[in-house]
């Protein structure tokens, strides 16, 4: 029996106007996301292999460890995904390389002692489109047909479903005889579910299609896998607001009514929601610091290490000075009085050797060096700690903001897309990890080179301390990022589980509201 | 008997379930919505304030000219929580240097506390009334005729004594009055939660940029609710009526306006107008050296620039031609030849000046044909669609489009003329305390503030006249063709 309701739900859809115009709609866009992706995708993957060859190339062409210590690892860009097609708005909000140039700096020290920084990790801006002039769009990807048309679409299909027959009788008769209310919606349901996803599927294919002649899009074993995912995860969206669009249908017995309390219910949950509850929540949190803050913050801490430095700098070279006494006295004698000078040369003449001596040994002090070293050090040190403090008490605001936005379905599904075709924030998160891992390793690959040349002082931050054995490009430890499957699969699983869950609370709330309601 | 008609209509229209729910709907989503804007608001005013008072105290802590650092920042527009436009996204700071004329590129972004955070697009009070009210628009509509038509009440209406065009205004008139209420009800609530706001003021002129709002919502709502009409005399079913709206809403409203600007790209390759644009500067800097180069073959002074040999103590910076020098103390043999490095300072600043003017042309050129065009022409391509005229025409109201933000780069371009006539009035090029502050440090007290006022309201309107205008024409067209085809129909 239940058979019999699904077919003949489905062939009363597929005969209908709703169903033509989606067809249309669909296939519409889902060509115009397919050739889009043609013409911008060849562009956008040359670019990152360019940047990755220079990247490369300029880390290779650095054979001192010291040079390589002062112009760091590189920019290491991220990887653009194989399934850009499908999730693409939220990467133009994103950064796409780990790391920036900040510049550098030199300082001179008492009596030209010049120390140089080294390279700390600063993060790019996020926005880097704030020159754009052009008008604000939203990207036509497969989010956005997924979370704006099969949720309007499934409710168009459904307003009518129980409220148009209970209004025309024929829910009456069709109860009359021997099929539970149960059967009833279930019928409906899937026929409804069927109708739906015919014209969605049928769009998917002509997309992959046209997506298939392109030979920059090489898709794989693991990126049919995630396509598949995706597909489920969108049929799981749709099937949503089927079930309630047949809730509110099966509550009212008004057709119009229950079309009007459905775009409501769109409206506030697909098109508002997303963002008004996501700026809305930003409201309460703690303020990130604004740039004159974090300015002074830091000028605050780095001014404080480097008057410790300059102290501790002078106190060595008075230390230094003092030996040197009697060589100051000749110099001065050389000034004043030439013949003085010479006589105290020929009485001390032993001492003057001595602490002249004393003197070109003193260049190469170690400890000096120590202090040097630690002073540059420190600097990266703190720089570092406070740019990655800044990062994370931004990024904390937006997983935050995208925690309360979950109270929609759209931004569910939006988020397990994204997560699934590796873009979006959840992406990025591991982006930076992977990032600051290459960050550890090349540090490590620095020591452990020093350590292994004996001739080397073993002092990481200052030329003079560190190995100068040229080093084979071979050796250098290079950023590659990757997309793995289990990464994008265990980023969206919280979202897939959530829509799971939001599946079942709204069928359970179709079922009961049609079974308690008056025919 | 159009009055009754009209009292009828409304009094259908307030009852209905649909009215009170996008009443509802709306009043929610714009006092939601107003709170975290004003909020957002607030913020941006906080910031405005302080970093114009860091730029303040930053530019009069130099101590000579050619140290000074001066940047000025864009003040939050109030009325940007109506129609956001640009300006949220553009950047706010800019420095103002007499050796480079600032374009709209200058306009650096970097005061953002979360950029991150645009990743929720933030929703202004217009995007509200685009979105739900030309939805309830069409939903008054699509069974205005047809609906009447199957019930049969259309055949009683016309046995009456009254013209199909006084039965169609009637309708037309009572829905638009319908319409008007929740627009009228928001901007209500919003003026009592700006009112309760303390960091908003706002001024007639702003009442008057609110009153073309209005008006152009209501022209803009009345498209939507004519398109429903066309549709509803052209069907006999209320039920593909509806259908047919619902779609064409959908292509309208979310698709074409997102569609056409990511699918058509008329403006095509920026490559070429960029990299002519590099040479031409390229070629005027090398202008600049040349004539230094003929300068410093009939001056005293000796060594390299920007130092020579000029022997001081004290601080120099520098960041690509431009030097900032402050010499607490000058050795005593270099002092002779001081008159002469004046002489020089003179002169390249003069030179730096009248290139940066050349290039400040150039790049403006470059802008216009490049980035200018190509969202003008997004925009032009986008307006299709009566979704994107009203918020372009909303945007041009409140002066948040992109005239309004090169009104703003004309202000700050006027306010660098302002300081070259500072400086020239002090003769500050060719003094001593360009480089030094051995004879006392520059006294800043007298330098001139900057302003930036929003322009005149005429202005706003005429810039908003062509986008209100094409959607009052579609107005006229399309109620043309519903009255042409209502009286030829058969009832």
């Amino acid at each position: 029996m239940i058979k019999h309701i699904i077919q003949r739900e489905f062939f009363d859809h597929l005969n209908s106007l709703r169903f033509a115009l989606t067809v249309i709609i669909m296939a519409a866009l889902m060509v115009t996301n397919a050739v889009v992706h043609l013409q911008s995708h060849p562009d956008k993957v040359r670019s990152y292999s360019e940047n990755v060859a220079g990247d490369r190339d300029t880390l290779q062409s650095r054979t001192d460890l010291y040079e390589l210590l002062r112009k760091g690892p590189g920019k290491l860009y991220k990887q653009p995904s194989s399934l850009t097609f499908i999730a693409d708005s939220s990467d133009a909000f994103l950064p796409d390389r780990g790391t920036q140039n900040w510049g550098s700096w030199s300082r001179t020290v008492g009596f030209g002692t010049q120390v140089k920084s080294i390279w700390s990790a600063d993060y790019p801006t996020a926005n880097p489109n704030s020159r754009d002039l052009r008008p604000k769009a939203t990207k036509i990807d497969w989010v956005f047909i997924i979370t704006y048309l099969l949720s309007f679409i499934p409710l168009l299909f459904t307003f009518d479903a129980l409220s148009g027959e209970r209004e025309n009788g024929t829910l009456r008769l069709c109860l009359a005889n021997s099929i539970s209310r149960p059967a009833l919606l279930t019928g409906k349901f899937l026929g409804t579910l069927i109708a739906v996803l015919i014209p969605f599927y049928f769009a998917v294919l002509l997309n992959l299609a046209v997506i298939s002649t392109d030979t920059w899009t090489q898709l794989g074993a693991a990126d049919w896998g995630r396509l598949g995912m995706i597909l489920l995860i969108a049929s799981g969206y749709a099937s949503i607001f089927i079930a309630v669009g047949l809730m509110v249908s099966g509550g009212t017995r008004d057709t119009r009514v229950s079309l009007v309390v459905l775009l409501i219910i769109w409206v506030a949950l697909v098109v508002f929601m997303p963002s008004t509850l996501g700026t809305l929540s930003t409201k309460w949190m703690s303020p990130v610091q604004t740039a004159h803050q974090r300015e002074t913050a830091r000028r605050s801490a780095l001014d404080q290490i480097n008057d410790d430095f300059q102290k501790r700098m002078t106190d060595k070279q008075v230390a230094k000075s003092q030996t040197g006494n009697l060589l100051n006295q000749f110099m001065d004698l050389m000034k004043t009085s030439p013949k003085a000078a010479e006589k105290l040369a020929k009485e001390k003449e032993a001492e003057l050797r001595a602490a002249m001596a004393n003197l070109e040994s003193q260049k190469a002090d170690e400890e000096e060096l120590r202090i040097k070293a630690e002073f540059v050090n420190k600097d990266v040190e703190i720089r570092e700690r406070l740019n990655r403090a800044h990062l994370q008490a931004q990024l904390a605001q937006v997983q935050r903001a995208r925690v309360v936005t979950r109270f929609s379905p759209a931004a569910i599904v939006q988020y397990a897309l994204e997560s699934m075709t590796g873009t979006g924030l959840k992406r990025h998160l591991q982006f930076l990890d992977s990032v600051h891992l290459h960050m550890r390793q090349f540090r490590n690959f620095i020591t452990e080179t020093d350590r292994a040349d004996t001739e080397s002082l073993h002092i990481i931050g200052i030329p003079e301390g560190m190995s100068k054995k040229p080093i084979s490009p071979q050796a250098l430890p290079s950023f590659a990022d990757k997309i793995t499957f289990s990464d994008t699969f265990n980023a969206a699983i919280l979202d897939m589980l959530l829509l799971v869950g939001l599946l079942g609370v709204s069928l359970l709330g179709a079922f009961f509201v049609f079974t308690r309601s008056e025919v | 008997m159009l009055h009754t008609l009209i009292r009828q209509e409304i009094l259908g229209h307030l009852m209905s379930a649909r009215f009170l729910a996008a009443v509802v709907i709306t009043l929610l989503l714009v006092v939601a919505n107003t709170v975290v804007l004003i909020d957002a608001h607030e913020n941006r005013v906080a910031s405005y304030s302080q970093q114009a008072k860091v730029h303040r105290e930053k530019a009069v802590a130099a101590e000579t000219y050619s140290e000074l650092k001066l940047f000025v920042e864009r003040p939050p527009n109030p009325l940007s929580l109506l129609s956001a436009g640009l300006e949220k996204r553009l950047g706010t700071t800019v420095e103002i240097y007499h050796g480079e004329v600032p374009t709209i590129s200058s306009v650096s972004a970097r005061n953002l506390e979360n950029p991150y955070l645009n990743l929720f697009s933030q929703i202004d009070l217009v995007s509200i009334f685009q979105v739900v009210l030309s939805l309830l628009a069409l939903l008054f509509a699509y069974d205005a005729i047809a609906g009447d038509w199957e019930s049969g009440t259309l055949r009683l209406v016309i046995s009456h004594p009254v013209g199909r065009g006084a039965i169609l205004l009637g309708k037309y008139i009572a829905a638009m009055i319908c319409l008007l209420l929740p627009v009228l009800m928001s901007l209500l609530i919003v003026m009592l939660q700006l009112s309760l706001a303390s960091s908003i003021q706002l001024g007639t002129t702003d009442f008057l940029r609110i009153g073309g709002i209005v008006a152009t919502t209501i022209v803009y709502l009345s498209v939507f609710y004519l398109i429903g009409l066309l549709i509803s005399t052209m069907t006999r079913r209320t039920a593909t009526s509806l259908m047919l709206c619902m779609f064409l809403w959908v292509v309208l409203v979310l698709v074409y306006p997102n569609w056409s600007r990511f699918t058509l790209n008329p403006v095509g390759d920026m490559r070429p107008e960029r990299q002519s644009a590099y040479q031409q500067v390229e070629q005027i800097w090398e202008e600049v050296d040349r004539e230094e180069q003929r300068f410093l073959a009939n001056s005293p002074l000796e060594g390299e620039p920007p130092r020579f040999n000029i022997g001081y103590s004290g601080s120099s910076s520098s960041s690509g031609r431009r030097y900032g020098f402050n010499m607490t103390k000058v050795n005593a043999d270099s002092e002779p030849s001081l008159p002469h490095f004046q002489d020089y300072q003179a002169f390249i600043g003069t030179t730096h000046i009248r290139a940066a003017e050349k290039i400040g042309l150039i790049n403006e050129q470059r802008w216009a044909r490049t980035s200018i065009r190509q969202a003008t022409w997004d925009e032009r391509l986008m307006k299709f669609s009566p979704a994107s005229l009203y918020t372009f025409a909303t945007s041009a109201w409140v002066g948040t489009d992109i005239d309004g933000m090169l009104d703003f780069v004309g202000a700050v371009q006027a306010y660098r003329q302002i300081l070259i006539d500072y400086l020239h009035d002090k003769d500050a090029f060719a003094s001593r305390r360009w480089f030094a502050s051995d004879q006392g440090a520059v006294d800043w007290w007298d330098l001139p503030q900057f302003r930036f006022a929003p322009v005149d309201v005429s202005e706003n309107a005429q810039r908003a006249l062509m986008d209100v205008s094409l959607l009052f024409v579609m107005n006229l067209v399309l109620f043309m063709v519903s009255f042409l085809i209502f009286i030829k129909v058969e009832v």
